[in-house]
């Protein structure tokens, strides 16, 4: 699982002044009370658009992310490798299935998350923009990037979207294995040879800067902040999440003896971690199309969308009519 | 121009650089949707799943065999197209909806009865369990034999009705299907001895001066 910090629409509060006062009280009432919000519950145009767009991101980023990692398993070193790898890669594209279906009961299609996703219009997690130059490169993704991965989840997890969690409780139930797996690659190489070392260290000084970008900017105390917690729609702030990650595995990393590119991370007498901000720059342009890998993961996403074609053509006899499904 | 990579399998895949803005791509991708049930033990209710996006029932099985079983274990598995199910509304946690439906009594089972599934929600975000099978005339009569069999289930906040014949159904001998799910120890985290292995490398390092 690859989602990251979810990059939410500017909220404009002004939209919810249409809604009915009645049945807007009600439904953050149920919220309050801790129950999910079901498809058929009346729910506020501004948090339909919102969990659209947050579950769909993260199902982008399932498939964008079986990417850097899917072209390594041909060559990953022995055959159990390969066979765990192609496992992962397997069971990520299986979660976009579960998180397409899950944004689907709010009323968008598969049809048009394709269509946005291999257009450009959609955006997914923002770190599948970088290469992965070494076999040691994709064993940082599978560890680190499924970690933080992990932390932003089991927040999501508690969330109010019934069919969300449904999804995310199967997806966590996966993830287990891939955290697993990266970990022990990563071991095998810091603990191997010198040569060994060297690539993973040199991989961890690439990866680096993307995952401190991993869970997005500081959120800034905002209206727009405050009502997607209150909807419990974002369930922690990118920086509680930040914070989180650093304390369970930078020390997983130092304990290796392998170093991190940051002279300043470190933990504060109060428990803070602190590191050098990120550079917020570069990630508004790599987000917006210009870093390396940008044009390869959308030409061959759609290239595969071109190439399966004949295929759901020739399956496409329908028996039934398009309806959503009930959850 | 076509597109390069670091990569050499997607160099021979000769992707061109740059689509034209003028592709369109083909509507394919909305195919209809089942809802998938499993088994996860021996003698325990079916459980649901999530939905699968097929061309027919029977290629809806197959992907959810794929999407729903390759993992956890499995004993059984039932698929059913979306529209053959009939659900109520949603009512608050801790209610049951048997109370708030307004459901005719029902009439003694005629000829015409047929098997109906029964599926009950406990709580919302959770999934729908297969209560049981109840003989009725029709869905609004599967749903009053329901509550007469299961109603003092509570709470129940939602139920999903499904004609047992619309249902494609693993059978008994089915199940060696998922016989080799064991094997696949390396999709497993407890494969995985990582700490032996950093104790291992911490004992060399500290004990080399």
């Amino acid at each position: 699982m690859y989602g990251g910090g979810s990059i939410f629409e500017p909220v404009k509060l002004d939209e919810l002044a249409h809604e009915d006062p009645v049945k807007l009280a009600e439904f953050e009432a149920r919220i309050q009370r801790g129950e999910k919000i079901e498809p058929d519950d009346w729910m506020p145009a501004l948090y339909r658009k919102q969990v659209i767009r947050m579950i769909e991101q993260h199902a982008h980023s399932e498939i964008i992310g079986a990417l850097p990692e899917g072209t390594w398993i041909t060559r990953a070193p022995g055959f159990r490798r390969k066979m765990a790898l192609l496992a992962k890669v397997q069971d990520e594209v299986g979660h976009a299935q579960l998180l397409y279906s899950a944004a689907e009961t709010l009323g968008k299609t598969r049809e048009q998350m394709t269509l946005d996703l291999i257009s450009g219009k959609s955006k997914y997690s923002n770190v599948f923009n970088y290469p992965t130059f070494t076999w040691a490169d994709s064993t940082v993704i599978s560890w680190l990037i499924d970690a933080g991965a992990i932390v932003n989840q089991m927040a999501n997890a508690r969330g109010s979207y019934g069919p969300y969690c449904r999804a995310l409780e199967r997806i966590c139930a996966e993830e287990s294995f891939h955290l697993k797996y990266g970990h022990d690659a990563v071991v095998y190489l810091a603990t191997g040879s010198s040569k060994q070392r060297q690539m993973i260290q040199e991989a961890l000084n690439r990866w680096w800067p993307p995952i401190m970008t991993f869970f997005g900017p500081a959120d800034k105390i905002s209206a727009h902040t405050e009502i997607l917690m209150r909807w419990k729609v974002k369930m922690a702030t990118n920086d509680e999440c930040r914070q989180q990650f650093l304390d369970m595995y930078v020390p997983k990393v130092w304990e290796l003896t392998l170093t991190l590119p940051d002279p300043l991370l470190r933990k504060n007498e109060a428990g803070t971690w602190e590191y050098t901000e990120p550079d917020w720059e570069e990630f508004k342009q790599v987000i917006n199309g210009k870093g390396t890998c940008n044009k390869e993961r959308l030409a061959v996403r759609r290239m595969a969308e071109e190439k399966g074609a004949w295929v759901r053509e020739a399956l496409l006899k329908p028996e039934a009519t398009y309806v959503k499904p009930l959850a | 121009m076509l597109l390069t990579s670091l990569d050499p399998r997607i160099n021979r895949l000769q992707v061109p650089a740059d689509w034209p803005n003028s592709a369109v791509k083909k509507q394919l991708d909305q195919w209809a949707t089942y809802e998938v049930f499993t088994q996860k033990r021996e003698n325990t209710p079916y459980a649901y799943v999530g939905p699968v996006h097929a061309p027919d029932l029977e290629v809806a099985f197959v992907f959810a065999k794929e999407q729903y079983s390759r993992r956890a274990a499995c004993f059984g598995l039932w698929v059913v197209k979306t529209q053959d199910i009939q659900h109520t509304p949603y009512v608050d946690d801790n209610e049951s909806v048997f109370n708030l439906l307004n459901i005719p009594a029902p009439a003694t089972a005629s000829e015409q009865s047929e098997a109906f599934e029964i599926f009950m929600l406990k709580k919302r975000g959770k999934a729908h369990t297969h209560a049981g099978t109840v003989l009725a005339s029709g869905y609004q009569n599967a749903l009053a034999q329901a509550k007469q069999q299961f109603g003092e289930q509570i709470p129940c906040v939602n139920i999903w009705v499904a004609p047992a014949a619309k249902i494609l159904k693993s059978s008994e001998e089915d199940k060696d299907w998922w016989l080799t799910l064991n094997e696949k120890k390396y999709r497993e985290p407890v494969a995985y001895k990582v700490l032996d292995k950093i104790n291992a490398f911490k004992n060399r390092t500290t004990n080399t001066p």
